[in-house]
């Protein structure tokens, strides 16, 4: 997936999503447990429910695009991004994505909290499809961006949360994707770390790359991003140009330009 | 304008293409290693002691089950304690494979959640870090044996598609209970009583031919029986197995990795929305 691949034009479609529609079910227990099941059998309980994601979308991100996606908690903006990356299959509608991608889901990096920072780097990057030397390569640099120091040979469970992102930003930013991802996770560490984060997002602004953010801050979104669209409860309201939709969703929200949705990423 | 390099579209109850899952299965080998290596590492097996209590172990399991033996049967011989710790060894090499595999997608849940990847290489992962616990066992195994005096045949290579059809076997075992696992979270802790029914039932601590005929109609339903009394029969006793055992336990192996891995890509496309 994240093989080397031919320079992409401005303009020329990365993503094509095409009448998208996620509808799943999922266990009602956080834990669902055998025990639970034979306890409530025979009263007819249910233990599952279907939950509709996202209902007919479509959107196409371009190669120089820079999307910004807003929407309430559980709009399906992260439904959205796993379908992009692969991660859960649609129920309708097709998804062509023409590129190398790189998430940075809201999860973060890491796989076995036991495992050293460096192990958790490599794991995650031969299981996205990167081969060892390409990770080799990178790993310096992701190191050194992450600001771990001698911390990233220490067993992830010990880091605190900040060091976590810092350490999930960092990889998904020096993967240097075609297309990246990022799902709220701006918010990595402290203000430091924030405007450093924020400079890469920049940078990394290109006419080869296309790049969509998933977040709740507003006013960077309308700062970095030069397409927005808005979902709501699994449809795509609006989208276009950052300042009308931004507004758009925040007349919605009848919050207008409120200090909680500007301050922070 | 060029083809796309991912198309992402709603499946239908049953399998993914299968070969370009092969496909993307092989190229993430590197990771089967890794993640094996770094496993270990962390149980410590890296070091001088953490590769010493690989091998004291396995040698201070026999020695109970031995004492075990002993304190029943009032008497023992050295051909028995080599076909206890045979056929102990090899049982643990499934065991371990279960215990590893029970967990294994579960415990991947943040990979699960970030990274779109063949979900069968972490219980795949589980079976190879229980082969590498074996191997040093097959080591201690063969200096029982040499120490004992038995004799060294050429029917003793029988052992290899034995080996075999005991990989697949676990693989087969490690893919179905990580599957059931994502529906049923406590799956884990009735595994302790299967694995222990398994070691009772299986031909370790006694020998096949010692069973009364009635109790061995049970035994055609434990699909370690015949691979151990093979197994038993080859490296302990130096002979050539019975080839209706080892058809009947490749059956088994075959037919439990088969049932179980059309069970797990039917659903793991599932798995993201289930952990």
């Amino acid at each position: 997936m994240l093989s080397a691949s031919n320079a992409h034009k401005t303009n020329e479609i990365a993503v094509s999503v095409r009448g998208l529609g996620l509808t799943y079910t999922t266990a009602i227990d956080r834990r669902p447990t055998l025990k639970a099941r034979v306890k409530t059998l025979g009263r007819g309980g249910k233990h599952t429910r279907v939950i509709r994601a996202l209902d007919d979308i479509n959107l196409d991100v371009e190669y120089g695009q820079v999307l910004g996606v807003i929407g309430t908690n559980g709009a399906g903006k992260s439904s959205m991004m796993r379908v992009i990356a692969g991660i859960i299959p649609p129920t309708q509608g097709r998804i062509e994505v023409y590129g190398s991608v790189s998430t940075l889901l809201a999860l973060g990096v890491g796989f076995n909290p036991s495992l050293s920072g460096r192990n958790n780097v490599f794991l995650g990057g031969l299981a996205a499809g990167m081969s060892r030397e390409e990770i080799q390569e990178r790993f310096q640099e992701i190191a050194d961006f992450s600001e771990l120091g001698d911390a990233i040979d220490s067993p992830m469970r010990s880091y605190s949360s900040g060091m976590f992102s810092r350490l999930a930003f960092s990889v998904a930013a020096t993967v240097r994707p075609d297309i990246l991802i990022v799902d709220e996770a701006l918010s990595a560490g402290d203000a430091k770390f924030k405007e450093k984060s924020l400079n890469r997002i920049k940078e990394l602004r290109s006419d080869d790359r296309a790049l969509i953010l998933v977040s709740h801050a507003m006013a960077t979104l309308r700062e970095v991003c030069n397409d927005v669209a808005w979902l709501h409860k699994g449809k795509l309201v609006q989208r276009g140009d950052p300042q009308v939709t931004i507004d758009a969703y925040q007349e919605f929200l009848q919050v207008g330009k409120s200090a909680a949705i500007d301050e922070d990423v | 304008m060029s083809a796309p390099s991912q198309v992402y579209e709603p499946f239908r109850a049953g399998l993914p293409p299968l070969i370009r899952y092969w496909k993307s299965l092989w190229s993430r080998r590197r990771f089967i290693a890794e993640f094996s290596r770094s496993e270990l590492r962390e149980q410590h097996f890296d070091s001088v002691f953490g590769q010493m209590w690989l091998i004291l172990n396995p040698l201070l399991l026999s020695a109970v089950y031995f004492l075990l033996i002993d304190i029943i049967r009032g008497s023992t011989d050295s051909a028995r304690y080599a076909h206890l710790t045979a056929t102990l060894f090899l049982f643990y090499l499934v065991s371990n494979s279960l215990i590893g595999g029970v967990k294994s997608i579960t415990a991947g849940q943040r990979l699960i959640l970030n990274t779109a990847f063949p979900r069968i290489i972490l219980p795949i992962s589980a079976v190879v870090i229980a082969l590498f616990k074996f191997l040093p066992t097959l080591f201690v195994f063969f200096v029982i044996r040499t120490v004992l005096g038995l004799p060294y045949t050429w029917e003793m290579l029988w052992a290899l598609p034995i080996l075999f059809i005991v990989i697949l076997l676990a693989l087969g075992l490690a893919i179905t209970i990580s599957c059931i696992n994502v529906y049923f979270r406590d799956i884990a802790s009735f595994l302790p009583y299967l694995t222990r029914t398994l070691l009772y039932l299986s031909p370790i601590l006694y020998e096949a031919s010692a069973l009364k005929p009635k109790l061995l109609k049970i035994e055609s339903f434990n699909p370690l029986f015949p691979i151990l009394d093979s197994w038993s029969r080859v490296l302990v006793h130096g002979q050539a197995p019975k080839i209706s055992s080892l058809l009947v336990s490749l059956a088994w192996a075959f037919g439990i990795f088969l049932i179980g891995t059309y069970f797990f890509l039917s659903r793991e496309r599932e798995f993201a929305v289930r952990l």
